[in-house]
């Protein structure tokens, strides 16, 4: 049976020395949704996200990703992961790098074919990683996440130097793969690439200050601008 | 553990290094031209020590000595003045100069033979020469005389042509492969941490036993493929001594390799950056240099430190290396199962340390 949500957050505590990166957050993401999480740079957006794959241990709180506890080794072969910095093999080429996370995931070379194909480098799979350009190693490196075709893919801010033409493209290809049944979790701190989330958490000072669909997201402050509804709700909060 | 998910491992560190010309000479070039350049640096000299030879004596033993002295290949002797002897030692054209005073002779019959010695002393390798050169100019002189002084050498080891680069050769050869391993090593696994692939392998079903055993397998293939290399070049072009089985050096070069892998994984872990992890170097390599017996004898050393000594991997390297290579010891030795046991010993324990000190979590 399919659970009911991807990730379930509850209560989530971390601090960092005398930061608090995570205050009390709470989250229920549903299966196959596109979620993101919004939020100025520092905000507790890749902290949260490490946790969700088990990379950082709460002080308190629970993080259960897919109906399991985490951390949970076995069960990251339903996770992808893509990191904010484009965390590839300088001196592999394209398609060794894509062939070693299908590796160690348990995919197959069919897999890493569809991989390339789906980032648009299976021109490319020879050239050495070292040798791209910013946004063609983030391609590769999203290639690298999906390869295996997880359950849950976290995209740690996917699509910086990426160009336009082929961020309209990612999102096509994203809001495809929820349609499978893929769970979807976007950390940005672009309102563009925010508004094409199925729904929002803001996060600002490790707390989550809202959350909804971007309509909701912009009714709850009462502007017709994401931005300003970020504004808006994160000075509520503060003051 | 998977070992589809191991291999995979190695196979990417190896396909790593296929592009990565600059390590790969530092891993297979480097050794060459260390061990070369220490060969050519103990057997290339091409000129002795410069002495200054002043007969004075009024009979003929004075000649003879001088006569003997100008002979050996050990120094480079010339005639000089006594008066002058001075003030070339200090302009540095001479290293010595001897003298055989106006008595020599006379005193020689009475039962003293005293030439006076007059040596630069600033370079003790440059005097032991001059020294050794007497000696056998003494047995040489004795050996006309109505006594025959011929002294029957034996050795137990080594003979009479081990020289210098044959006792520091076949230490030299597991400090090399020591040294490049454990520094491309943590260097490699560095970079794995700041480019942010670490990371990524922590958030995938890779276990931490996998990451090491997969990174020691990729080292120690090219790691023995080093030692391999470093032997043949000692032994063919070298030529150092070599009274062992050329199997069992090898067996130890290999365990030295695995030891300094696991050193390198086991330390990167305390370091942040590739600086920070080049820290590690005059730490770890430098102590070992100079405690583990390579240049000066652990027996020789204040107790304190040979109680250091014996906690260090390289100092029973070095040993066992010298037992087989010099002394032709096997593994019917008690020594050589001792020092082969105990590197075999810090590479386990190095295995263990590493995969337990590999954090997944970040914090």
């Amino acid at each position: 049976m399919a659970e009911a949500f991807a990730v379930d957050i509850e209560g989530v505590h971390k601090k960092f020395g005398e930061l608090r990166a995570l205050d009390g957050v709470n989250l229920h993401i549903k299966t196959g949704e596109i979620y993101g999480f919004l939020g100025p740079n520092g905000a507790g957006k890749t902290t949260l996200i490490r946790s969700i794959v088990g990379l950082v241990a709460p002080d308190a709180g629970t993080v259960t990703v897919l109906g399991r506890r985490m951390p949970d080794v076995d069960n990251l072969r339903n996770v992808g992961y893509m990191t904010q910095q484009a965390a590839l093999y300088p001196g592999l080429s394209v398609e060794e790098n894509v062939q070693f996370f299908a590796a160690i995931n348990g995919a197959e070379e069919q897999d890493v074919t569809d991989a390339l194909k789906l980032v648009r480098l299976d021109d490319r799979r020879t050239s050495v990683v070292a040798t791209l350009s910013g946004g063609m190693r983030q391609r590769c490196s999203l290639a690298c996440a999906l390869v295996h075709k997880p359950k849950l893919l976290l995209l740690d801010e996917p699509t910086v130097g990426v160009d336009p033409q082929l961020r309209v493209q990612f999102w096509d290809d994203f809001r495809r793969m929820a349609a499978s049944g893929t769970t979807i979790i976007v950390s940005s701190h672009v309102m563009d690439e925010a508004e094409r989330c199925q729904r929002l958490g803001l996060i600002q000072y490790g707390k989550v200050l809202a959350e909804g669909s971007p309509n909701e997201v912009r009714a709850l402050a009462g502007t017709n601008n994401l931005e300003e509804a970020f504004l808006r709700l994160a000075g509520a909060k503060a003051s | 553990m998977s070992g589809h998910r191991v291999a995979a491992i190695t196979r990417r560190l190896l396909q790593g290094f296929r592009r990565d010309r600059r390590t790969l000479a530092l891993l297979f070039v480097a050794p060459l031209v260390i061990l070369g350049l220490l060969g050519y640096l103990i057997r290339g000299s091409s000129s002795s020590p410069a002495v200054g030879i002043a007969n004075e004596d009024q009979g003929q033993l004075g000649a003879m000595f001088a006569s003997a002295l100008e002979r050996s290949s050990l120094i480079n002797a010339s005639t000089i003045q006594a008066s002058d002897g001075g003030a070339k030692l200090k302009d540095g054209s001479l290293v010595a100069y001897i003298v055989f005073p106006a008595d020599f002779s006379s005193r020689a019959q009475a039962g003293t033979i005293a030439p006076e010695v007059h040596l630069e002393g600033s370079q003790p390798g440059t005097s032991a020469p001059v020294l050794q050169a007497l000696q056998q100019a003494l047995t040489s002189v004795a050996a006309t005389g109505p006594v025959h002084f011929e002294p029957q050498v034996h050795y137990l080891y080594g003979g009479q042509g081990f020289d210098t680069l044959d006792y520091f050769g076949a230490a030299f050869i597991g400090l090399v492969v020591f040294f490049l391993v454990f520094v491309i090593t943590i260097v490699a696994f560095l970079n794995e941490r700041s480019q942010g692939t670490l990371e990524r392998l922590m958030a995938s079903p890779l276990r931490r036993g996998e990451i090491v055993l997969g990174y020691m397998l990729g080292f120690t293939v090219l790691a023995l493929i080093q030692s391999a290399e470093v032997l043949v070049f000692s032994l063919a072009v070298l030529k150092v001594h070599n009274q062992g089985n050329v199997i069992l050096i090898f067996g130890i070069e290999a365990l030295m390799a695995l030891t300094a892998v696991n050193l390198g994984i086991f330390l990167s872990m305390f370091a942040r950056t590739e600086f920070q992890a080049v820290q590690f170097i005059p730490l770890v390599i430098v102590p070992q240099v100079l405690l583990s017996g390579i240049l000066f004898p652990v027996s020789t050393e204040p107790r304190p430190l040979q109680v250091v000594s014996d906690v260090l991997p390289l100092t029973y390297a070095v040993n066992g290396l010298r037992d087989v290579m010099v002394k032709g010891a096997d593994l019917t030795w008690a020594s050589l199962e001792l020092d082969a046991g105990v590197v075999a010993g810090f590479c386990v324990l190095l295995i263990v340390a590493g995969v337990a000190t590999l954090r997944r979590r970040i914090a």
